[in-house]
């Protein structure tokens, strides 16, 4: 938002809660944009002339949100970029690694466990976040929730990290040439997402996660050693960009 | 039947009938309906209203810079909104018409029962 406009608390919250709410519900993020401008005016002049919010969207705010989002087309273009972005994005995080260390090989259960998170990971946060946006939740409980949704995906990677290693399924083996192509493949898709995304925070995550280990791996150092640094570079690298994309943020916000 | 049922149609054709005789912004008229008389709808449904009859393409809108507060968006009829006003005028006088005659004639008749009930 351009500029700044003074709206009561309760009003802010509405316009936040509907914004993720036609989010969630699949809805184009510019006509999302169009009416949350057009309802805060509307709630800008409301009460300026002491009009309270349940006289502007009724008695239920998650009423007012269905009718709203029944008026708009599901985005479904943006949303398959969502999904791919999520897929390829997180299997990019094994395929570098593994690439590295030579040809892959994955097993059905690893694809086929991978792809079945992904969709469990995106139908959470749909349900989570419409179920945070429709009525009233304190921050305590919205926490939890997006705390619970950010957990599970990685929950259940471990449980499938355990499960491959008990359950033998037909492995995948990709020859060299083929190794190269994927890698070259999902290179591609995670460049484009970044600049789609203007975001260098996939290449940068990726690139923490990948390369200390193999560099360590051409240093003399001792394998133990390099044990130990590794994650250590990965895990401070990460928090390095973090704190400087989080002051670049605070500036141009300033 | 509550009001709020009763008043969908009704209300695009009065957001038509607004639109027509001067550009106007959501607040606006949602303060013209209610200094019209309507009193109980929610404002903020006019906006689900106008989304619908846009996409049909009976309004467009434009954005406005104001001289306080956010931008707003004007709405202006177009002509496939026009017929669409002339068409609800003609419904509504038809539908008007028969709900007074029959109220009127029903009304009637009561009064009549009721003075012969007297004698």
């Amino acid at each position: 938002m351009n500029n700044e406009v003074k709206l009561s608390n309760k009003g802010k919250a509405f316009l936040e809660n509907l914004r993720v709410y036609l989010f969630s519900s699949g809805r184009n993020s510019d006509e999302i944009e169009e009416i949350v401008e057009e309802l805060e005016a509307h709630l800008y002049d409301a009460e300026k002339n002491g009009k309270p919010i349940e006289k502007i969207i009724g008695k239920s705010p998650k009423e007012y949100m269905e009718m709203v989002s029944n008026e708009m087309a599901v985005d479904y273009r943006s949303w398959i970029t969502y999904v791919c972005l999520i897929v390829f994005g997180s299997f990019s995080i094994t395929i570098f690694p593994d690439l590295l260390k030579g040809q892959l090989s994955y097993s059905v259960l690893e694809i086929v466990g991978h792809i079945v998170i992904c969709a469990i990971f995106i139908a959470s946060v749909l349900i989570g976040f419409k179920y945070i946006s429709t009525s009233y939740h304190s921050i305590k409980k919205q926490g939890l929730i997006v705390i619970m949704i950010t957990i599970l995906p990685i929950a259940l990677f471990i449980g499938l990290i355990f499960l491959n290693e008990a359950v033998v399924t037909p492995a995948i083996d990709f020859s060299g040439t083929a190794s190269m192509i994927i890698g070259i493949i999902t290179a591609l898709v995670i460049i484009g997402i970044s600049i789609w995304a203007k975001t260098w925070i996939l290449i940068v995550i990726i690139a923490l996660l990948t390369l200390p280990e193999y560099l360590l791996s051409l240093t003399s150092l001792t394998y133990e050693i390099q044990l130990i640094l590794s994650p250590w570079i990965t895990f401070a690298g990460i928090a390095i960009y973090l704190w400087i994309s989080y002051k670049r943020e605070k500036n141009e916000a300033m | 039947m509550s009001t709020t049922q009763m008043l969908k149609g009704i209300l695009d054709g009065c957001l038509l009938a607004i639109i027509k005789s001067k550009e106007v912004y959501g607040y606006e008229l949602a303060q013209k309906l209610e200094g019209y008389g309507f009193h109980s709808f929610s404002e903020g449904t006019i906006y689900p209203l106008l989304m619908r009859m846009q996409k049909e393409e009976l309004v467009t809108s434009t954005l406005k810079k104001s001289t306080a507060g956010p931008r707003r968006k004007y709405y202006s009829l177009t002509s496939k909104g026009e017929t669409e006003l002339e068409k609800f005028m003609r419904n509504w006088n038809h539908l008007q018409n028969s709900v007074n005659r029959v109220l009127q004639h029903e009304s009637d008749i009561k009064s009549i029962k009721g003075d012969g009930m007297v004698e």
